[in-house]
């Protein structure tokens, strides 16, 4: 772990990280929304209701369980 | 911790309590009406827990409604609550590890306000639909706080990153539901059970044996992360095998990278395939790493795709217990006792080595599965409990945990390995085999062996 070191200096790296921060939070991303193919896929996504940032099942909208049509086309436990 | 409870054993002891806790509440709370109507109750019970622990949610360009409800009302106290678990639990963690309050309040304090701040970045749309999730912006702040100003004094006794992380994962446990396995039947289970041991085992053969990559944790953590189901796969083997706080950072970094180019590159190579939506879901969920981007993929292509891609990906995900505890046994008895020398009997060096908190997430994974298999109400009780309390409590838990871990890391540690370019060669060769190994499989079980001959 870095200890902290010059008040004044740590204080300046610090303002100058989160101004980068601010900026692509702020700015860029936000307009990245109204880019065509990020503004689909963003759109298609809401719209099935799916969080792409799930990082484990139980984060989903829904929960995968065995969708009725499988049985119909497969052999599950045979 | 140098008095009191070893680190582990604290961990197991305050995530089992909070798994207790939010099945006793939610019981408590049960509803009068029809408890076992999965109509009624989608989600599981209600528990009245849901209110004390929230988390900044989805904003485009007002970073502000990320703290307000759909209908704009603000929702600062199940957040500010959520943040108070994360202080409570570090605070039982240092008392029961023998040390004084004293020291850890103040930079806990700051500690879980970076933790939401984590949280905030990544509720940002373009993040967040791009599977950018909050690990890697928690990662992200710490790395930015220590390598821009350093860890202030007052700071490093709130910086339990390995205590949040396996108490996490303890708490994690009580969503890994074994009897999940079986929801896409022996298609399902072939595609998992023969695929991913085949993969992980030859993908960290590949990194120890042929890349010669000289951490063999790091090579475990990748091959597992990318084998198995990413992030959360990547916490529990990295906690089973130690892993350095660096080659944790490093795989999930490595994961999320490949997981966005997957998730958007697989689903025209699908449709250009021309694969049916059965094969090409098992083989997007079968190989993609993050369950969200599965999902997603799998959307992409159609519903039938979607739910087949996020069954079988569920069925990855309930293996992570098993994963996690065959890692914990063989590093315990061969890699480390090899490392150290034996000096006594196989299966006693095992247990002395195993890590603790990983026999805690076993026992609230155990616990959950036989509960929820044991009827409706049982199921809808336990996918109330975790769904409303635990799994947000483990996501603070392991957001704080991740944010401890940037301001711990060094990557110098690493840099000799980084700039090798090994680990990324290893991720490409491992993720090369699972593609084509999981396309087999999924072309011989979904689309041949058990399909049905009404088609």
């Amino acid at each position: 772990m870095r200890q902290s070191g010059s008040p004044a200096r740590d204080v300046l790296r610090l303002a100058a990280g989160l101004a980068i921060v601010a900026i692509v939070w702020g700015g860029l991303l936000p307009r990245l929304l109204d880019w065509g193919p990020v503004a689909r896929h963003i759109e298609l996504m809401e719209a099935r209701g799916v969080d792409p940032s799930a990082i484990y099942y139980t984060e989903l909208e829904r929960l995968p369980l065995r969708p009725a049509w499988v049985e119909d086309r497969l052999v599950l436990w045979p | 911790m140098r008095k009191g409870l070893h680190e582990d054993l604290a961990a197991v002891v305050i995530g089992l309590a909070a798994v207790l806790l939010a099945l006793a509440v939610t019981w408590q709370a049960r509803p009068a009406e029809e408890p076992g109507s999965r109509a009624l109750h989608p989600k599981g019970w209600a528990t009245p827990l849901a209110k004390t622990v929230g988390k900044p949610g989805t904003w485009s360009d007002q970073p502000l409604a990320a703290f307000q409800d759909g209908s704009g009302e603000w929702k600062l106290q199940p957040i500010l609550l959520g943040m108070g678990w994360v202080g409570l639990v570090g605070g039982l963690g240092v008392v029961l590890g023998g040390r004084g309050l004293g020291a850890y309040l103040p930079g806990a304090a700051v500690l879980v306000m970076l933790a939401c701040l984590a949280y905030l970045l990544a509720g940002q749309k373009t993040v967040k639909y791009y599977n950018l999730s909050y690990p890697l912006w928690a990662l992200m702040v710490g790395l930015l706080v220590s390598n821009a100003a350093g860890v202030p004094r007052w700071l490093a006794p709130a910086v339990l990153g390995e205590f949040f992380i396996k108490t996490g994962l303890v708490v994690f446990g009580a969503e890994v539901l074994v009897g999940r396995l079986l929801a896409l039947g022996l298609p399902g289970l072939m595609t998992s059970w023969i695929v991913t041991p085949i993969v992980l085992v030859t993908t960290y053969l590949l990194g120890v044996r042929l890349l010669r990559i000289p951490s063999k944790s790091l090579c475990m953590t990748l091959a597992a992360d990318m084998s198995v189901c990413g992030v959360s796969a990547a916490i529990a083997t990295a906690g089973a095998c130690r892993a350095k706080k660096e080659e944790l950072s490093l795989a999930i970094g490595l994961s999320l990278f490949f997981t966005v180019i997957m998730m958007v590159a697989m689903p025209p190579v699908i449709s250009a395939l021309g694969l049916d939506p059965l094969v090409g879901g098992a083989w997007l969920g079968g190989t993609i790493d993050a369950t969200g981007a599965v999902v997603a993929a799998g959307e992409t292509l159609g519903k039938e795709a979607g739910e087949v891609a996020a069954t079988v990906k569920m069925i990855q995900n309930s293996m992570i217990g098993l994963i996690a505890f065959a890692v914990a046994a063989y590093w315990a008895g061969w890699v480390d006792r090899e490392a150290a020398g034996p000096r006594g009997s196989l299966l006693g060096e095992i247990w002395q080595r195993f890590p603790r908190f990983i026999l805690g997430f076993l026992a609230a994974s155990l616990v959950c599965s036989w509960l929820h298999t044991r009827g409706p109400e049982q199921a809808l009780w336990v996918e109330g409990a975790t769904g409303g309390f635990t799994k947000p409590l483990r996501g603070w838990l392991f957001c704080t945990g991740f944010v401890c871990m940037g301001l711990q890391t060094n990557f110098r540690q690493l840099a000799p390995v980084l700039a090798s370019g090994r680990p990324v060669v290893l991720y490409v060769l491992g993720q090369s085999l699972n593609l084509a190994l999981t396309l087999a499989m999924a072309s011989l079980t979904f689309g041949w062996l058990f399909r049905k001959a009404v088609e």
